[in-house]
């Protein structure tokens, strides 16, 4: 599972538009959030709407929050994602197997079956986030947060049973032609993140969609091919597992 | 109001709602006039989460009595909300107790919460959650565990944990559910409890690069009852504790000296400055006579 997490304070003003080029990481599997942070004034009008459609072409969700929420909310989207996903293959695939449209219309011994499996899901499947940081002038007094949110979800994702890894950009890049720069490749160790944004220079432009497009693709030279399916498959019928509650165990 | 459920078919009336979270209700009911607690929640796959963890624990669980007594549908409004049946447990959250019993009433409520937890741990689960809206205790210093959210099975990563009481966000350990994460939090927990007002100052002006369970053990050490825990505090924030029940053992020990704490009103530091005033008087009088 791949998600992009986009952290930042405004919106693009240069290149391609960050909500196609969310809507293309999404047709590449990968989910885009968005989280804005907000300190004193506010986002603007621009600024709010431009993160709910990145985070709406992307399959994700928006937040806005101030700077102590950050590591939080970080923490928070990612699991929310990843349990989300899980969801709704999930359903789907309940509703091409049993023809029902969510786990809720289940009798609740054939509930409590698919959500530990969900569960289970949510724990093992592997999962890389991908940060990519507004480093723009704004930003700058929030660094110090979002480094500790980085340091935040890492140790959440170093705790789970599955494989996990996270990797952090920061945008815009030195030149025009790099939108944005590596600061961490995947990494799956807390042990090692120092100082994450050490050498940022001050550039006025935000190329947040070229940015997104950039991560998309460094999902794609590391991952190969990442159109990976949820390995997933309902218990067989009549499949009984001890740690499942019947109903008549109770009442 | 009075419902049906759906698949069991036992008939509950909602008497008083106990307590909301952002997952669900809590209603205080009666089913046959014997009153249970019905969680109400808001996403079928969420409660049954829950309600699976409770359902494990029953079977883990040696001769207690039964906590988890039903799991249904509701049909209300016009629509179906997923809920559970709990024995249904007085008490009242940790902070309350504190205030109304006073902080020597820690030491049988402390040892209690840790009975509880041994029981969990021995069971192969976690609590993840603990915090004081999670402990209720009982008048006679009995504690119960809501909210199961958190819980979640050995060796797995924490479902639910709250900020301060995570050793994450302390930078002591990361979020595997172990035995020490639960005592990590009962160590925040108390100190919660007793000296909420400083530690929660502690948590706004901290910078993050700068939290370590040391920040929370020079509030311990400066309080007047915590510090007798200092110890205790110093093993379960740092995880050094062999089980659970060594944890209890410790507890016990070392709250019996709770009971030769600063009487209530004195805090400690102004005990000990009185105690300093004597001695420079004492040494004053001494120089005086050799003079």
């Amino acid at each position: 599972m791949n998600q992009i997490l986009l952290i930042t304070d405004g919106h693009s003003n240069v290149g391609e538009s960050p909500v196609l080029a969310a809507s293309r990481a999404l047709a590449q599997d990968i989910i885009v959030n968005v989280i804005g942070v907000v300190d004193e004034g506010e986002l603007g009008l621009a600024g709010a709407e431009e993160i709910e459609s990145i985070a709406r072409a992307g399959g994700g969700m928006s937040r806005i929050v101030s700077s102590p929420m950050l590591a939080q909310t970080v923490q928070m989207m990612t699991q929310q994602t990843v349990v989300g996903t899980i969801r709704m293959t999930v359903n789907k695939e309940l509703r091409q197997l049993l023809g029902v449209d969510s786990v809720a219309e289940l009798p609740p011994p054939k509930r409590a079956e698919v959500v530990r499996m969900m569960e289970d899901l949510s724990e093992t499947t592997r999962l890389r986030v991908a940060l990519l940081i507004d480093a723009s002038a704004s930003m700058r007094p929030k660094l110090n947060a979002v480094e500790e949110a980085v340091r935040d979800l890492a140790i959440s994702l170093q705790s789970r049973q599955g494989e996990s890894a996270v990797a952090v950009f920061h945008f815009p890049g030195e030149d025009p032609y790099e939108p944005c720069v590596l600061d961490l490749p995947w990494t799956d160790r807390v042990d090692g993140l120092g100082k994450l944004f050490r050498n940022i220079r001050m550039q006025g432009t935000t190329p947040t969609g070229p940015a997104l497009l950039r991560v998309v693709e460094y999902f794609r030279e590391t991952c190969g091919n990442i159109k990976e399916k949820t390995e997933l498959s309902l218990p067989p019928h009549g499949w009984e597992d001890p740690d499942v509650m019947r109903s008549g165990d109770v009442g | 109001m009075v419902f049906k459920g759906k698949w069991n078919g036992n008939v509950y009336r909602l008497e008083r709602l106990l307590g909301a979270g952002s997952n669900g209700q809590v209603w205080l009911a009666s089913r046959g006039g014997v009153p249970c607690a019905l969680k109400l929640g808001l996403d079928a796959a969420d409660l049954q989460g829950e309600t699976n963890i409770l359902a494990a624990l029953e079977r883990g669980g040696r001769n207690r009595t039964p906590y988890l007594l039903d799991a249904d549908d509701a049909r209300l409004g016009g629509q179906d909300i997923p809920f559970y049946a709990m024995r249904y447990v007085p008490g009242m959250p940790v902070r309350q107790f504190v205030r109304r019993r006073g902080p020597r009433a820690v030491a049988a409520a402390g040892s209690h919460l840790l009975d509880r937890l041994a029981e969990l741990h021995e069971a192969g689960w976690v609590f993840g959650d603990l915090k004081c809206d999670n402990v209720l205790v009982a008048p006679g210093g009995q504690v119960t565990l809501v909210d199961y959210g958190g819980a979640t099975r050995i060796g797995r990563s924490v479902r639910q944990f709250t900020e301060i009481y995570d050793r994450g966000y302390w930078r002591a350990g990361n979020r595997t559910a172990e035995p020490a994460y639960d005592w990590f939090s009962a160590a925040v927990l108390w100190v919660h409890a007793l000296d909420g007002d400083r530690l929660m100052r502690l948590t706004r002006t901290l910078p993050p690069q700068n939290r370590h369970p040391r920040e929370l053990l020079r509030l311990v050490h400066t309080h007047p009852y915590l510090r007798h825990m200092e110890i205790w505090m110093r093993m379960a924030l740092e995880g050094r504790f062999s089980d659970t029940r060594e944890a209890t053992r410790r507890w016990r020990e070392q709250a019996v000296r709770l009971d030769h704490a600063a009487p209530d009103g004195i805090p400690g530091w102004m005990a000990g400055m009185a105690a300093a005033t004597l001695v420079l008087g004492a040494a004053t009088a001494v120089l005086w006579f050799v003079r």
